[in-house]
């Protein structure tokens, strides 16, 4: 267990994750404990199947765990309802996904701004905020764009504005420069470094790329699905 | 072989395998499928026992006769026997008289009695007694020593429980007789005829209880080697005008084409349902093919050829096909059972009399149903197979496309559309061919497809039109199932393509047989007024054959201070192997009271006209079949009288049984002969009294004085009844719409699970980036709602242009008759509540498929 002195944004104990795959069970992550303080860039690393993403959507509220204790900005996650999850998703926390997973059917504005729409948002007010954000990540000139007509980099850039669309504290981002290429993987890291530097918020990305590592402020390795002391091995 | 071989083996690995991992895909299209291929079948089944059954009668009954002696509308001299066996020509010759009776109860169902020489008719028809012993063999010569003896077929006897030695009563007409029964024929030959109810009896016996001593009602003849169509005239120009010498399968050939019209028009509805099914299979292989792009990309990349893929997807379709055909076998089993009883009835009602006593399994109708089914999924799955020989080796390497495509423009498609509505109305103008309204079967396919081709353009607008609306008042899931729908193209059209068809077909057949309904009920109202109608016994089934004895006239003329009757005499006769009644009628008093539902001519000029006997008016059957129309002449044989008489008018009439011409009783026996009646109707000239009672009353004293020797039944009983026999009649069509309906219906519930659980990616991004479960809900019941509304509206359209077709060009050109437009908005609107229930309890299974694994699962990437 990995402990900080200030009051932690993200707090686990005895965290576990069991799946039920037909008749057998695959441990996900076990026995987990850790605090993120507010304002970390925290790198989670390990291979397939180490438990990082398992880690991640806990983190993220889109699954529950299976035993354990988890808060995440002041919401216990074991103990939350499907309606206050989705609050808590809205508002609390922003997700980047490696393959973007923007939808193809709505521009590059558009699907900045459809959280802030989810979350029932004044239109103006949301687009305003969404046009605030793709210029700042270099997209103004692409805001009628669908998703086919973009780059990986431009896409993945899209999903961060998406991400950020409703302020929330907390950025996670799943293998964000997995689909990309060197230089675009950077431009994102830089990003999300960026985020965390400038506009203080936590930031957590599960890869196993080494691009990051130089801007982590707090690395955690995990191997079968447990926290491992010994150096990240990749 | 080898190669075979390998094909078998690739499509297992490919195609059966990834049908089995998603079996209520799978099973779903296979029972749209199975739907449909039990409806075609089953009808085709079903009107092919009864066209067998009355093409076997025929034959039986006809015999190996090579010519007939009629005389229509009357009776043959019994004396030409004789003399036309005194010809060199003829070699033998056999007199025939035919009739319904039955026996006594008033649930007993008629039977055909036919009086002919057992001698005489040896040669023509086969049949014999079921006996067992030499001695018993020849107890058929009963028929010839002893009156009022008969033979009864062997179905007749088991339905009554009657036996050789047992003594029948039977009623007729005009009497009610004894017989006794000297044998049970066997089931050979003429027992066939009429299911196998039918009595034999001697002409002698037939003669003295149906009182028709001296004449016939055909005299069969066989010629020799040598006959010529000379010779065949000369024998002609022996008969007097009125007797004629026909080909006796001219009654076989007229029955049987009307029942092949019937036929052909229930095939194309349950086409219509195998048609709807087309979608489904359509839909499905699309989808795996469009899915699967990236795996027939490396496919491609490793070896195969664009044909092997191709030919893949192709199996799939036919493997739908075959798989949904075997699935059929029992839903029709179950279906033809129904449909066998209500079409025979349906037939025997409205064309020739049919008495179906078993389904023979046609193997041709069963090779058709096989090959339509087949052939249809194959077509289904022929564009899916293409677009899957489409894909190039190369796209094995696109990885960072993620499965994004371009929007396709649906320019070519509105194009191709256009193409085929511009020809829809052009086609439906054209006449027949090979007596069939095939161009105007063409036109309504190419209406279909015209619309479904213009639904992706449809659904683009709709989304394009509806979506910023809908955000306003309806918020981000209604917008977000907008804007899915608008660029999902093809894929959501196809079902929406399949619901329009299913919607036009429901909406095109309310508005026919609503205006059908509304046209016959006002028919009845005005042209079969009346508030008694009387025939002699069994009147009706006997062709009115039988008049009306005098005495029975005469008292009937003693009420004539309370009532008026309009007597009638109807003739059942045929041109150019078109069958049509001629009735003569009290034009004078039916005008008083009642009135024909005019089409064509100055109603009131004709009126006059037609008091006075100057002309007849003919139905718009009888005008379409023969071609005569105002100012044409009518011209037959009535009895001895050749008739020749100017077309006044062209009138609506729903009589069945061919079209009708109706001339003034009084001029005919003024200009002609006197003639019996066959039948009267009554009108009570008080009308402000109790008409019911009157009736009522009227009838007990008729029964008090004659008996049961007459058939009466009240105008409102005889209208109550038409109407009845018209919704029995369509009770079958409107099964086999609702079956179409479900079928689309299920088209529906497939496609959105299918794009449901493809999107399950995207929607479970919804999920993470902070949708809840209700609003991901709604979007997709609002996707559901778009898909139905769109195929509702469109299909609503669709179905208003097809009705102008089924009215106006197949109805017309099927069976001669058109009705007045109408449209039942209460029914078609029911249809709108009804598919929007069955698209959104389609769209609640597919909803809980989506989170049905965790999105965690889902969204990992690894």
């Amino acid at each position: 267990m990995i402990k900080k002195k200030t009051s932690p944004v993200i707090e686990a104990r005895n965290l576990t994750r069991i799946y039920t795959l037909g008749n057998s069970e695959v441990v996900g992550i076990n026995n987990i404990g850790i605090d993120i303080a507010p304002g970390e860039l925290v790198v989670l690393k390990g291979n397939s199947g180490s438990g990082k993403s398992t880690l991640l959507s806990l983190i993220a509220g889109l699954d529950r765990p299976t035993r354990g204790y988890l808060t995440v900005a002041g919401h216990d996650l074991t103990k939350a309802t499907t309606s206050d999850l989705t609050h808590f998703r809205r508002e609390v926390v922003g997700m980047v996904f490696q393959s973007f997973n923007l939808m193809p059917t709505l521009n590059v504005l558009e699907n900045t701004s459809l959280p802030g729409l989810l979350a029932g948002k004044s239109g103006d007010n949301v687009k305003s905020k969404a046009t605030e954000l793709l210029e700042w990540l270099g997209l103004s000139a692409r805001w009628n764009h669908l998703p086919a007509q973009l780059s990986g980099g431009e896409m993945q850039r899209t999903a961060i504005a998406r991400a950020l669309i409703n302020d929330p504290d907390i950025i996670l981002a799943d293998e964000p420069t997995g689909n990309l290429d060197s230089r675009n993987g950077q431009v994102v890291v830089e990003l999300l470094a960026e985020l965390n530097r400038k506009w203080n918020r936590t930031v957590v990305i599960a890869t196993h790329s080494d691009l990051a590592d130089s801007l982590a402020t707090m690395t955690i390795c995990l191997r079968d699905g447990m926290i491992t002391d010994q150096a990240c091995d990749i | 072989m080898r190669h075979l071989g390998f094909y078998l083996k690739f499509f297992t690995w490919f195609s059966l395998r990834n049908l089995r991992t998603h079996p209520v895909r799978a099973l779903t299209v296979l029972l749209g499928i199975a739907l449909g291929a039990a409806v075609f079948t089953s009808v085709r089944l079903s009107i092919h026992a009864a066209l067998d059954s009355f093409t076997r009668s025929m034959d039986v009954i006809a015999g190996s006769a090579d010519r007939v002696v009629v005389q229509p509308g009357g009776r043959v001299p019994e004396e030409w026997v004789p003399r036309l066996l005194r010809l060199p020509v003829v070699r033998e010759a056999s007199p025939i008289l035919t009739t319904y009776a039955r026996f006594p109860g008033e649930k007993a169902a008629p039977f055909l009695l036919i009086g002919f020489d057992p001698i005489l008719d040896q040669s023509f028809r086969k049949w014999r007694t079921a006996e067992r012993s030499w001695e018993d063999a020849n107890r058929w010569l009963e028929l010839l020593k002893r009156p009022n003896t008969v033979i009864v077929g062997k179905s007749l006897a088991e339905k009554y429980a009657v036996h050789r030695g047992d003594r029948l009563t039977i009623e007729h007409t005009r009497r009610t007789a004894k017989f006794d029964i000297v044998g049970i024929l066997s089931s050979t030959g003429l027992a066939r005829a009429e299911g196998g109810m039918i009595v034999l009896t001697d002409i002698a016996t037939f003669q003295e209880f149906t009182e028709l001593h001296g004449w016939v009602d055909r005299i069969d003849l066989k010629l020799a080697p040598n006959a010529t169509n000379r010779t065949l005239e000369e024998i002609q120009k022996i008969l007097p005008e009125n007797i004629l010498l026909r080909l006796p399968s001219a009654a076989k050939e007229s029955g049987q084409s009307m029942i092949r019209a019937y036929q052909l028009n229930l095939t194309i509805l349950g086409f219509a349902s195998l048609f709807v099914g087309m979608f489904l299979v359509y839909s499905l292989v699309a989808l795996n093919a469009a899915s699967r792009r990236h795996e027939l990309a490396v496919l491609r990349a490793t070896g195969a050829s664009p044909y092997l893929l191709f030919f893949v997807f192709l199996a799939e379709g036919a493997l739908f096909g075959v798989a949904g055909w075997f699935a059929a076998i029992p839903i029709s089993t179950l279906l033809v059972k129904y449909m066998l009883q209500g079409v025979s009835q349906t037939i025997s009602i409205l064309f020739v009399r049919v008495q179906v006593d078993t389904l023979s399994l046609s193997p041709w109708e069963v090779i058709l149903s096989f090959g339509v089914t087949v052939f249809t999924a194959c077509v289904s799955a022929l564009q899916p197979a293409w677009e899957a020989m489409q894909v190039t080796p190369g796209e094995a390497l696109e990885i960072s496309r993620h499965g994004m495509q371009y929007k396709k423009s649906h320019y070519k498609l509105v194009l191709a559309g256009m193409g085929c509505l511009f020809l829809v109305i052009p086609l439906s103008l054209l006449p027949k061919i090979l007596n069939m309204p095939l161009p105007g079967y063409v036109a309504i396919l190419l209406l279909f497809g015209g619309f479904s081709l213009f639904a992706p353009w449809g659904l683009n607008q709709m989304g394009k039109a509806l979506s910023p609306t809908l955000r306003r008042f309806a918020g981000i899931p209604a917008y977000l199932a907008g804007r899915y729908v608008r660029d999902s193209g093809t894929r959501t059209a196809v079902s929406v393509g399949a619901l329009i068809t299913a919607v036009a077909l429901f909406a095109s057949l309310v508005i026919m047989i609503f205006s059908f309904r509304s046209t016959v009920e006002l028919w009845t109202d005005q042209t079969v007024s009346g508030d008694l109608f009387i025939t002699t016994k069994m009147g009706e089934i006997n062709q009115f054959r039988y008049p009306i004895p005098r005495s029975v006239v005469q008292w009937l003329q003693e009420f004539k201070d309370r009532v008026d009757i309009v007597p009638s005499r109807r003739y059942f006769l045929g041109q150019n192997n078109f069958p049509f009644e001629f009735e003569l009628l009290d034009i004078e008093t039916f005008l008083r009271y009642g009135d024909f539902v005019w089409l064509k001519g100055d109603s009131d000029e004709v009126r006059a006209s037609l008091k006075h006997g100057e002309g007849v008016v003919i139905s718009e059957v009888f005008s379409s079949r023969t071609g005569l129309t105002i100012g044409d002449r009518f011209r037959a044989w009535i009895e001895s009288s050749p008739v020749e008489l100017p077309v006044l008018g062209i009138i609506r009439d729903y009589r069945t049984q061919g079209g009708v011409v109706f001339y003034s009783m009084s001029g005919f026996n003024i200009r002609y002969h006197d003639i019996q009646w066959s039948g009267c109707r009554i009108f009570f000239k008080d009308r402000t009294q109790d008409i019911e009672a009157a009736v009522a009353s009227l009838q007990n004293e008729i029964v008090r004085r004659w008996g049961d020797t007459l058939d009466m039944i009240s105008g409102d009983g005889l209208r109550n009844v038409i109407l009845k026999v018209f919704d029995e009649t369509f009770a079958i069509t409107t099964v086999l719409l609702l079956i179409a309906l479900i079928i689309a219906a299920l088209g529906i519930a497939t496609t959105l699970t299918i794009l449901i659980l493809e999107r399950s990616k995207q929607l479970n991004t919804l999920y993470a980036v902070g949708a809840s479960f209700g609003q991901i809900r709604s979007m997709i019941l609002w996707e559901a709602a778009f898909m139905v509304v769109a195929g509702e509206l469109a299909g609503i359209v669709c179905g208003f242009i097809l009705s102008y077709i089924l009215v106006y060009v197949i109805n017309r050109q099927s069976f001669g008759w058109t009705f007045l437009y109408e449209v039942d908005w209460g029914a078609l609107a029911m249809s709108f509540p009804l598919i929007i229930l069955t698209a959104l309890a389609a769209a609640y299974p597919a909803i809980k498929m989506v989170f049905r694994e965790s999105p965690a699962m889902l969204l990992r990437e690894n």
